[in-house]
């Protein structure tokens, strides 16, 4: 089991984020991590990487209680951010052999993988440049090039193609697929439905702190009789009021302007 | 990357910090990183003068910074090689030392001690958490050596050669001591804060005590030119219960024990309260560094706080003072921009205090007035046109937001006349940052020189209005918000020290009005129709050369 979360339980002050999530989560897995804004996706994903330290319940990673040893099976997890934080001083060179001198690679080897995964993503040229003048297509690139430096067993992904154009997207949503194949396990944050819908093996969808659905797309979509995930969607978080608010909407678009 | 000198130094410690339970490598590898991204921003004090290099060069903006420190620090020489009251001159020493360090501590440290980007990027990597609290803790202390170094260098070598080696000596460890307070002080009252309010507050409250700094660090220095006749006076100094309470008085009696031999039982307290509370404090700090951390989660929420302002006090100043629609709309946008934009507040905020500060400034200094006869007698109220000298710098301002990429809105937006935006924004600025300064002045100025002073100081009021609008044709013009605060362009500086000397040809025409017979009431005619003129013709020009050649100021971003 490469992740499992027992009854997790998070509050920020009175405000309760998450009342108990359960979740167990295999090798070679894409999961789909998906719910309303608010819902706890990102502070299920916090709790796990040890940016929150006070909860209640289990996170196992690799059958390790987290809170148990130094952070060590960290090394174990790739992690690209929803917020995409970077440190927009530094170069792609100076930032990416930095994040790998903390996932505990040496300097060159650090540099030489970093170098071989922009070149490929088209990126070489812009190696020396500062962040701060990166496009937010690149940005991504880079960010996601820092989650695998060290080839990590886990990946936790929030909105990861961000940005970025369709041919790049392509090459990511593949490029997910084949690291899936061999072996590695993929948590998928977005809210582009279509993409989770496509890429996803399992797909889990958290509300009000709480797994509302966990399973495979054809399975929820039966159970809820809909076609695609955005309806199953809808559906399950007891959203059906779009067709009015989107007519209300037009409606006062159409007003005469004074 | 380059080396640093500090890291060199550094690695030599490296055994001691592996013993303490850090991964050195790991440790050198963040503050490697923390230094070069420091070297490549601007800090506060430079922020004013320079222009940004291209983001190429490698230079560490850090040192240009540091030599101005070296020339604030002079002021401290004096009471270094005074002799006899210890208690006075190096407890004044410290006292000034102290707040020349919490104010660059707070203005530049901040994002340092409050960067909620390590959280993201760095805690969810496999370092361990005693690593990056150290990383933390000797990033902010080689930088809060590097600016104590260079405030107290000068004190520190004129003490060497003026009182001996022991003198100097302990000075160096005072002055160590004061680090640790000022460091462990600033980081208990953010962790105060974030405990009570929420990280917006706490964002607010740091660019309040910038803003205060600023006017304290004027004052102290208005200070430092009497203390000499306080010297004279407080010769006869005494230890009292109360001077236990100021820190630097704590400083001051270390000397007073170890290099003038004073031996009242208050005096070694209070030298003893020099080691034990930065001590005791720091014991704290470390406990409660994990506390720490987890507040810091609290700054990356994002918890937005809106205060219920009434807005028909704003739409009631709109309809006051713009005719048309398009005018009152910018108007309106620039007001709010102001008001909510904190960066903008934290460039200008202080120089509205300066504004406030300075016709005292010279009022009451004895070296600018000459002990107050260089103004005329009776016409010492001239001295408010002294708060003009910071509207070139809200000029200069008013182009520039932290969000500036919003500036497209006006290019999409169907034409729209640029005088209405000119006019608007200035007008804005005027009303919301200028009139309530000059307001607070001239109550003081009325306290000082009684009620006979209001048309005077209604006729300077005026003036400063035709005379912001004459600023802005000379000044370079740039839409409104739509360039980056760290774009500044050099030829302005120039066009600034031209308009400080416009100011004082402003002083000259008043002063010559104030002596001719009714020259007030003339003067009053000529200021309400120039006033008249300039509001409603001073922006015509704006509209002719066509808005292609604006817009495509803003488009070269």
């Amino acid at each position: 089991m490469a992740v499992s979360i027992r009854d997790l339980r998070i509050s920020f002050g009175d405000k309760r984020v998450l009342n108990g999530v359960n979740l167990e989560v295999e090798r070679g897995q894409i999961v789909g991590y998906i719910g309303p804004n608010g819902a706890g996706k990102s502070t299920t994903i916090k709790a796990v990487l040890g940016l929150v330290k006070d909860y209640a319940g289990e996170i196992r990673v690799f059958g390790q209680t987290i809170g148990d040893g130094d952070g060590g099976y960290k090394r174990r997890i790739g992690y690209v951010p929803e917020t995409a934080e970077i440190y927009e001083a530094l170069t792609a060179q100076e930032y990416l052999t930095f994040i790998g001198r903390l996932y505990g690679l040496d300097e060159r080897t650090a540099d030489r993988r970093a170098r071989a995964l922009m070149g490929i993503l088209d990126l070489s040229s812009a190696y020396h440049s500062r962040l701060s003048s990166y496009s937010k297509g690149m940005r991504q690139k880079v960010l996601l090039i820092s989650s695998l430096l060290h080839n990590p067993d886990i990946l936790f992904l929030d909105e990861p193609l961000n940005g970025l154009d369709a041919n790049s997207v392509s090459v990511v949503k593949d490029i997910l697929a084949q690291l899936a194949a061999k072996g590695k396990t993929i948590f998928y944050s977005s809210h582009i439905m279509e993409v989770v819908q496509k890429i996803s093996h399992r797909i889990v969808l958290l509300n009000e702190g709480r797994v509302v659905a966990d399973g495979r797309f054809e399975d929820l979509a039966k159970q809820a009789s809909e076609q695609s995930l955005e309806q199953v969607f809808n559906d399950i978080t007891g959203f059906h009021e779009y067709v009015d608010i989107a007519a209300q909407f037009v409606s006062a678009v159409d007003e005469v302007v004074g | 990357m380059k080396e640093f000198l500090s890291l060199w130094l550094l690695d030599r410690c490296s055994p001691i910090l592996e013993r303490l339970g850090c991964d050195y490598p790991l440790l050198r590898a963040i503050l490697k990183v923390k230094l070069t991204m420091d070297a490549r921003r601007v800090p506060t004090i430079m922020r004013k003068s320079r222009v940004t290099k291209p983001p190429k060069s490698d230079r560490n903006s850090l040192i240009p910074a540091l030599v101005v420190y070296v020339f604030m620090g002079l002021i401290l020489v004096p009471f270094v090689l005074m002799r006899g009251n210890y208690v006075f001159s190096m407890s004044t020493a410290f006292a000034i030392l102290m707040v020349l360090v919490l104010m660059s501590m707070i203005s530049d440290f901040s994002s340092v001690l409050l960067d909620v980007r390590d959280r993201a990027i760095i805690l969810t990597k496999p370092v361990p958490e005693r690593t990056i609290s150290f990383a933390r803790g000797i990033h902010v202390a080689i930088y809060l050596s590097l600016i104590t170094g260079a405030l107290a260098g000068p004190a520190l070598i004129a003490g060497l050669f003026g009182q001996g080696i022991e003198f100097f000596l302990l000075f160096l460890l005072m002055v160590g001591l004061l680090d640790l307070f000022v460091l462990v002080f600033t980081a208990l009252l953010y962790l105060a804060v974030l405990h009570i309010f929420d990280g917006e507050r706490l964002k607010d409250m740091i660019n309040y005590v910038q803003i205060g700094m600023s006017i304290v660090m004027l004052v102290g220095y208005q200070l430092v030119g009497r203390s000499f006749d306080l010297f004279r006076m407080h010769l006869e100094f005494q230890a009292a219960w109360w001077q236990a309470l100021i820190p630097p008085f704590w400083f001051g009696a270390a000397f007073s024990w170890l290099q003038a031999g004073a031996h009242g039982v208050e005096t070694v307290i209070m030298a003893a309260l020099s080691i034990a509370v930065p001590a005791a404090l720091f014991g704290l700090y470390i406990r409660l560094m994990p506390t720490y951390e987890r507040r810091l989660e609290k700054l990356a929420e994002d918890t937005q706080r809106h205060t219920g302002r009434a807005p028909w006090l704003l739409s009631c100043i709109t309809k006051l003072v713009c005719a048309s629609r398009e005018e009152r709309t910018f108007f309106q946008f620039s007001w709010l921009m102001m008001a909510k934009e904190r960066d903008f507040k934290l460039k200008v905020y202080p120089s509205l205090a300066l504004a406030l500060v300075f016709p005292l400034f010279f009022m009451l200094n004895p070296v600018v007035s000459g002990g107050g006869h260089t103004m005329p007698s009776g016409k010492a109220y001239l001295y408010i046109y002294a708060t003009a000298m910071v509207a070139p710098t809200f000029l200069q301002m008013l182009k520039h937001s932290s969000h500036y990429k919003g500036a497209w809105i006006y290019q999409v937006a169907p034409v729209i006349r640029l005088s209405s935006i000119y006019r608007g924004a200035i007008k804005a600025a005027l009303l919301r940052l200028f009139v309530p300064v000059l307001v607070i002045e001239g109550l003081i100025f009325i306290a000082i020189f009684g009620v006979p002073v209001v048309p005077q100081l209604v006729l300077a009021g005026l003036s400063i209005s035709v005379y912001t609008v004459v600023g802005f044709w000379l000044m370079e013009k740039d839409l409104p918000f739509s360039r980056p605060f760290e774009s500044r362009p050099a030829a302005n500086r120039y066009m600034v020290f031209v308009l400080i000397f416009l100011i004082l040809a402003l002083v000259g025409i008043h002063f010559v009005f104030t002596l001719v017979p009714f020259g007030t009431s003339i003067y009053m005619g000529i200021l309400l129709l120039l006033n008249a003129l300039v509001w409603s013709w001073g922006f015509r020009f704006l509209d002719k050369p066509a808005l292609t050649q604006q817009s495509g100021m803003v488009a070269r971003e």
